[in-house]
């Protein structure tokens, strides 16, 4: 029984640790970095990178610039997994058809935002197809899908890595939360297909997924491969921003890229605090009426 | 007559579930189909509610054809086992949502889900969510969300399954005085021979697909087959035993 106990014990102190210390280390170690408390250049305490970095126009740039592509790529995703869940359901009754989808979730990141480059650039596949077929005069007249002003090849890289992974997560939704079931109620209850869908199927697939797009926003926001290879230098996203900051020569950048990945670090804190409970609101709101 | 089905049909991978069924439900009239597990009674009911579509045969409701109706405009709620409240509502809103998806006028539906949650007795029950509710008490909000809209059909599959033995019986007496209450015409499926007899005005058993249709109570108590028989010998032995 002592055993056992002490093993449990053991365990949770492993796990605490893996957890919490990584993030507190780092967390740390950035704060002292951004204060003037460590590094090689460390001078003492000082507000001085905070200042600069807070009044950096391009840094609340790159984080609005980071959450505007995260949020439209998981939005994006979303509601073509959602389509597909609900218009193929059968399909993926088929277990070759449901298997299918694990396929471009075995693609590396690096590996997507080449295939979108070579596919979607101005010199790439399609533009010259286009070329070809005649619909442009010449191949620099495809419009700029890849590092473009608008992170379009970054949005489209992160939804082709995103909506497989949405679409089985919204299909296990559907079957563990018994959707079907509860679709075929409200409609024999004499709700339309419409209002099923919004005052039903969404709001119970919403409480059940809120969390995990919330991280997907995350993690598309904080991706670097991708935007490194498809982005731009303005609008550029946080990530090969902060890292950019820290590379450089300068050793005196290195406190404002630690400044900066703890500002964008703040951003995403709130994000989630202000966005999970707005939204549950909105639902709350859209049922009542 | 309420409801009539001619000639259901339906088989699935070529194996057939419903053989030509045929039944006549009337006006304020409950009949309870008995029926194992596999026997058919839920593509029976799925039938009649539209969410599936039988190979051939047809659905009449008020004489009317409806087979080619869409689930929400034929006026007949299908309650399944689980009482599958909406886990985002609270009670009132539950109940509420059937009213609420006709546009009826929101005091209205205030003073009729009020009065109903009377009737269940969940008057302090109205903003819970279902997660705070007993089983029993999510059948009853179940239960009156379907009565509320007052359908033209009521179609029941096994809503007492799982239910212990107290809470059932109290949920087959509020069923009864709230059909007859409200005058719905219902068909409620069940494998309990006692349920059955006590809930339907009349009796059906189903059988590998094959419906068959008891003129009255006496005709099925008198049946060999349908397994009352067994039921009395089993307890006349265990008296005996005792």
């Amino acid at each position: 029984m002592n055993l056992k106990f002490t093993y449990t014990k053991l365990l949770r102190v492993i796990f605490l640790m893996l957890i919490l210390l990584p993030t507190l280390a780092g967390f740390t170690y950035a704060l002292l970095y951004s204060f003037g408390l460590t590094g090689l250049l460390s001078e003492g305490f000082t507000l001085k990178h905070w200042t600069e970095t807070l009044s950096d126009f391009y840094a609340w740039k790159s984080i609005g610039f980071s959450l505007m592509i995260a949020m439209i790529s998981v939005f994006i995703s979303f509601w073509i997994s959602l389509f597909l869940v609900l218009k193929l359901t059968k399909d993926f009754q088929k277990k070759w058809f449901h298997r299918l989808i694990f396929v471009p979730l075995c693609f590396p990141a690096t590996v997507m935002a080449l295939y979108v480059l070579q596919t979607f650039s101005k010199s790439g596949f399609f533009s010259r197809i286009s070329y070809q077929l005649g619909f442009i005069d010449q191949i620099e007249s495809f419009p700029e899908l890849t590092n473009d002003a608008y992170g379009i090849g970054i949005m489209l890289t992160s939804v082709l890595m995103v909506f497989p992974f949405f679409t089985i997560y919204i299909k296990n939704i559907f079957d563990a939360e018994k959707l079907n079931e509860y679709q075929q109620l409200s409609q024999s209850l004499g709700a339309s297909s419409l209002q099923t869908f919004w005052k039903i199927s969404l709001p119970i697939l919403w409480r059940k997924s809120k969390l995990t797009l919330m991280l997907y926003i995350i993690f598309v926001m904080g991706s670097y491969e991708v935007p490194l290879l498809l982005g731009r230098q303005n609008p550029q996203m946080i990530t090969p921003r902060i890292v950019d900051k820290a590379q450089r020569f300068n050793l005196q950048d290195i406190p404002q890229a630690y400044a900066m990945a703890l500002m964008y670090l703040g951003v995403v804190l709130i994000l989630i605090l202000v966005t999970s409970a707005s939204f549950v609101q909105f639902f709350k709101r859209k049922s009542d009426a | 007559m309420r409801l009539e089905l001619k000639n259901i049909s339906k088989s699935f991978q070529q194996k057939p579930v419903l053989s030509s069924v045929n039944l006549q439900l009337n006006e304020n009239q409950v009949i309870s189909v008995l029926g194992k597990s596999g026997s058919g009674k839920t593509s029976l009911l799925k039938i009649i509610a539209g969410l599936e579509k039988p190979d051939s045969g047809d659905v009449f409701l008020n004489q009317k054809s409806i087979l080619n109706k869409k689930v929400n405009q034929r006026q007949i709620v299908y309650l399944f086992q689980e009482a599958l409240l909406f886990p985002h509502l609270n009670v009132f809103d539950n109940i509420a949502f059937g009213l609420q998806a006709q546009k009826v006028e929101a005091t209205e539906i205030e003073s009729r889900v009020k009065a109903i949650l009377k009737e269940i007795a969940l008057s302090d029950h109205s903003s819970k969510f279902p997660l705070q509710l007993s089983g029993g008490e999510k059948q009853r909000v179940a239960f009156a969300r379907a009565i509320i809209i007052e359908p033209q059909v009521l179609l029941l599959d096994e809503p007492f399954g799982a239910l212990d033995v107290e809470t059932r019986e109290n949920m087959q007496k509020l069923f009864l005085k709230l059909i007859k209450q409200y005058g719905i015409s219902a068909l409620f499926v069940t494998h309990d021979l006692k349920e059955a007899l006590m809930i339907g005005d009349q009796i059906a058993k189903i059988d590998h697909g094959h419906l068959r249709t008891y003129q009255n109570k006496k005709d099925f108590i008198q049946d060999e087959k349908s397994g009352v028989k067994e039921e009395i010998d089993f307890w006349t032995k265990i008296q005996e035993f005792e």
